[in-house]
């Protein structure tokens, strides 16, 4: 992670809520925040894949982070946001329930995460931010594919 | 070092002479004397000869120097061309494809020797052939570059005038070449030298280059003089030689014959290499060649992929701009501005429809970076087999989507050997059979409609269905009874079927392992093309492949499930019908209907893809779907109609989901989801033909 510090030992997060909860993904990952709109589902996809969006002539896979991580769905609102991110030549969305603000967070404050936090498995994360009596919960960019999780996707696509 | 670029536009070009000296051997070996050709092949091979070697390729320098030689002699009329010198040719040209591939990174070392030394043994031997061959390819002396004929000044007339003058006097003319060491340093002090050594026993009439660039040292490696003297040649060149750093002199008496300008005469000498006054001579051919060139730009194709979708954006946003108008014409009626904004979004819709479609152009190339491929390759085959074939090309010009001239390229290739290899007779056979011993074969392309149509046709024997017929039974396709009572046509249609040769245990290296066309078929058929076999036994075989223009843009049926909308490919969409609950019948669990005789497995797509909200009426619309001799009848809630779609990947996030081959994009902005139907056909269809049914 040393190379996404800037100068002051800082680094940037978009800072997201799902389900009651404060989520930190880093901002060098982030390609764009959208409002929710309509989605295309793909039939016989796993349950967490919500569909397929069309963002500018491209086809971008988005998924239900809460149900990717097991806590449920929570109803669309006006704050629902899908954030795009793009991680090591992939781009796909995550549904959030809303995004809140950007903010710095200075490394120092940063601790590991314990095995499971709020029911989200530690092998997703990259650790816990306090902030200002805050507790902000940091996801790993570069676990939100994992190779489990593409096995699943494969499962999906010929047990079905 | 040179960068990526430079590196790439060298390729490209050489790709590109590759090419001309490969048409223009081919077009020499029935045309020997055809002054154009040997032109072409000439300048090609110099050009090559001078980019590879600023480039630092000296493989591919000395051995296309040697090609530019020999071509030199043959355009001169010194050297005939002759059959072995063609093959010698086609094997330099072999070994400059791998030199090509060796500096794009792809291929091993190539040892261009073996190929130098047996076209040098033509330049030297005067064609005298394999011979001639044989003499020099055993290791001699080093390898001495041999000076082509030199080609001397020219006199002009008001030289000529002097040197009558001079003739009368007693003097005598003599062409001077003094070739001056490479590495020299003071060169303008050599030439002062030569200059000055020269005026002491007679008078420079002419010289090239001119006089004042001589003594400025502007000169490459040697320079001419036209020179009146009473001196003989010998102790011309015996002073010449003297003068340091003149590494040889070569001193040609001037005979003007009846009045005429002097007619060029060459004369051969080993000396060290000067191709300067050459290099003069072509400079000018070069610049004739380059006015004839196209305006080009080369353009990354991932370029023309982004200017689509900018395309699609606008496409959207026009779509919105016209919902807008609508709205506005509802709330205040029709008045100006709504007129103009009606206006301005059809205009916009226009606009985009004509950039989308200059686009999708601007992917295609013509037909013949592929095509250009065969001539050689039907010239090697016939003559391996022993066959004689005139190979027709038409249509070369005709564009295709470049992913589909990739894809096309093998199967063509079989269809191609197949025509030579079981097509086309001997010509002992075929003069038996009362034809032209040689035979024709015809590849050609055409637009037919919004497809592309391209034809291998042969006069040879043509293809008997009985054969096939026994064939497929041999092989326990099917059995006797059903093989006897197929039509020929249907017959024919088996030799698509994987395993199926009709020579009879006779595998030559160059097709029939029965491979080829199933092969042909499944390739065809994977982007959305259509194959058709025509034979007449005893006069020849046609086979017709049909082609959409492009991969990224097919027709479709746009049908919704829910308040999905889904495309269909067109191509596999072979007919829509309404059918209402009684139409259905069972066959053990599954639902089936009869359309036209045929009972068709009915697929309801909605269930299959769990849609949630799809309407399940009495009535309902079924679309009979395609692929190969396999039907299927799809149960689905509306058809929307026709429509132009870019099929867009799904990505690698989703990989390759069951079902779906791709997505695309709809004028609203969302996207529409393709159904995978050569997959959905392939599972769950019922094959067509009679015998499989009974």
């Amino acid at each position: 992670m040393a190379n996404n510090l800037s100068s002051a030992q800082e680094e940037q997060v978009v800072v997201f809520q799902l389900m009651e909860q404060v989520y930190g993904v880093d901002i060098n990952s982030v390609y764009e925040i959208i409002r929710m709109e309509s989605i295309t589902k793909i039939p016989r996809s796993p349950h967490f894949v919500e569909g397929v969006i069309n963002l500018r002539g491209r086809i971008i896979p988005v998924i239900d982070l809460g149900l990717r991580f097991g806590l449920g769905q929570n109803e669309r609102t006006q704050d629902s946001r899908i954030i795009i991110v793009e991680v090591s030549g992939q781009t796909i969305g995550m549904i959030v329930d809303s995004v809140q603000e950007v903010l710095r967070i200075p490394v120092n404050t940063i601790e590991p995460p314990p095995p499971v936090v709020n029911g989200v498995d530690a092998a997703y994360l990259r650790g816990i931010a306090i902030l200002e009596e805050r507790l902000i919960i940091l996801l790993d960019q570069n676990k939100i594919l994992l190779d489990e999780e593409k096995d699943q996707l494969m499962q999906a696509n010929f047990g079905a | 070092m040179f960068s990526d670029l430079e590196i790439g536009v060298f390729i490209d070009e050489l790709e590109e002479k590759i090419q001309v000296i490969n048409d223009g051997l081919l077009a020499l070996e029935r045309d020997e004397g055809n002054p154009d050709i040997i032109q072409e092949i000439f300048r090609a091979a110099h050009t090559i000869k001078g980019s590879s070697g600023i480039m630092g390729y000296q493989g591919m320098a000395s051995l296309t120097h040697e090609m530019e030689n020999l071509f030199d002699k043959i355009r001169h009329g010194e050297i005939h061309v002759t059959s072995p010198m063609i093959n010698v040719l086609f094997e330099a040209l072999d070994t400059l494809k791998d030199l090509k591939d060796e500096v794009i990174g792809e291929g091993p070392a190539v040892d261009t020797s073996g190929v130098v030394e047996k076209i040098k043994a033509f330049v030297q031997g005067d064609g005298q052939g394999e011979q001639a061959v044989a003499e020099v390819v055993q290791p001699t002396a080093p390898i001495v570059e041999s000076i082509p004929d030199r080609r001397w000044l020219e006199i002009g007339e008001v030289e000529e005038v002097v040197i009558r003058e001079a003739e009368l006097r007693g003097f005598q003319c003599f062409r001077v070449a003094i070739d001056i060491d490479r590495d020299c340093q003071m060169k303008n002090v050599r030439a002062f030298l030569v200059f000055e050594t020269l005026q002491q026993i007679g008078d420079i009439i002419k010289s090239e280059p001119s006089a004042e660039d001589i003594q400025d040292g502007k000169y490459d490696v040697g320079f001419q003089v036209l020179f009146i003297t009473k001196e003989d040649a010998d102790r011309i060149k015996n002073l010449m030689i003297t003068i340091s750093e003149v590494t040889a002199a070569e001193v040609q008496p001037v005979v003007l014959q009846h009045g005429e300008p002097y007619a060029e005469k060459t004369n051969t000498k080993v000396v060290e290499n000067a191709p300067q006054a050459r290099e003069n001579g072509t400079a000018k051919q070069q610049e004739g060649a380059d006015k004839k060139s196209v305006k080009t730009v080369r353009v990354d194709v991932t370029k023309l992929d982004n200017l689509m979708n900018l395309v699609g954006e606008l496409v959207i946003d026009r779509t919105r701009l016209n919902r807008f108008a609508e709205i506005f014409e509802s709330r205040y009626g029709s008045d100006d501005l709504v007129e103009a904004i009606n206006e301005i979004s059809n205009h916009l819709g226009q606009v985009t429809g004509d950039l989308q479609e200059q686009i999708m152009k601007a992917r295609m190339l013509p037909v013949a970076q592929l095509f250009n491929r065969f001539p050689r390759m039907v010239r090697d085959t016939a003559q391996k087999l022993n066959k004689e074939i005139d190979f027709v090309v038409e249509g070369k010009e005709t564009e295709l989507d470049r992913n589909v001239i990739e894809v096309i390229g093998d199967p063509l290739i079989h269809l191609i050997r197949n025509s030579i290899d079981h097509g086309i007779e001997t010509p002992e056979e075929r003069l038996a059979a009362g034809k032209p011993a040689t035979g024709t074969l015809l590849l050609k392309a055409s637009y037919a409609e919004s497809h592309i149509v391209i034809t291998v046709q042969d006069d040879g024997r043509g293809i008997d269905a009985n054969k096939i017929r026994n064939k497929a039974v041999e092989m326990g396709f099917v059995d006797r009874e059903t093989a006897d009572r197929m039509s020929d046509k249907e017959a024919l249609q088996l030799i698509f079927r994987a395993g199926l040769s009709t020579k009879n245990n006779e595998v030559s290296d160059l097709s029939g392992r029965g491979v080829g066309m199933d092969v042909v078929n499944t390739a065809i058929e994977q982007i959305n093309g259509t194959v058709e076999l025509d034979t007449k036994l005893g006069a020849g075989t046609t086979i017709t492949i049909r082609l959409p223009l492009t991969l990224a843009i097919i027709r479709a049926l746009m049908i919704t499930l829910g308040k999905q909308v889904y495309a269909f490919p067109l191509t596999n969409v072979s007919e829509t019908i309404r059918i209402t609950d009684k139409d259905i019948r069972r066959i053990g669990n599954n639902e089936v209907i009869v359309v036209r005789e045929r009972i068709l497995p009915l697929v309801r797509l909605g269930q299959m893809f769990n849609c949630p909200d799809c309407a399940e009426d009495s009535k309902m619309f079924v679309v009979i779907l395609g692929s190969g001799d396999k039907r299927i009848a799809v149960v689905v809630d509306k058809l929307l109609g026709e429509q132009e779609i870019v099929i867009k990947s799904l990505g690698d996030y989703l990989g390759q989901v069951h079902g779906l081959s791709g997505a695309c994009i709809l004028g609203d902005g969302k996207v529409a989801l393709i159904v995978d139907v050569r997959g959905l056909v392939k599972d769950l269809g019922t094959e067509e033909t009679a015998y499989a049914a009974g």
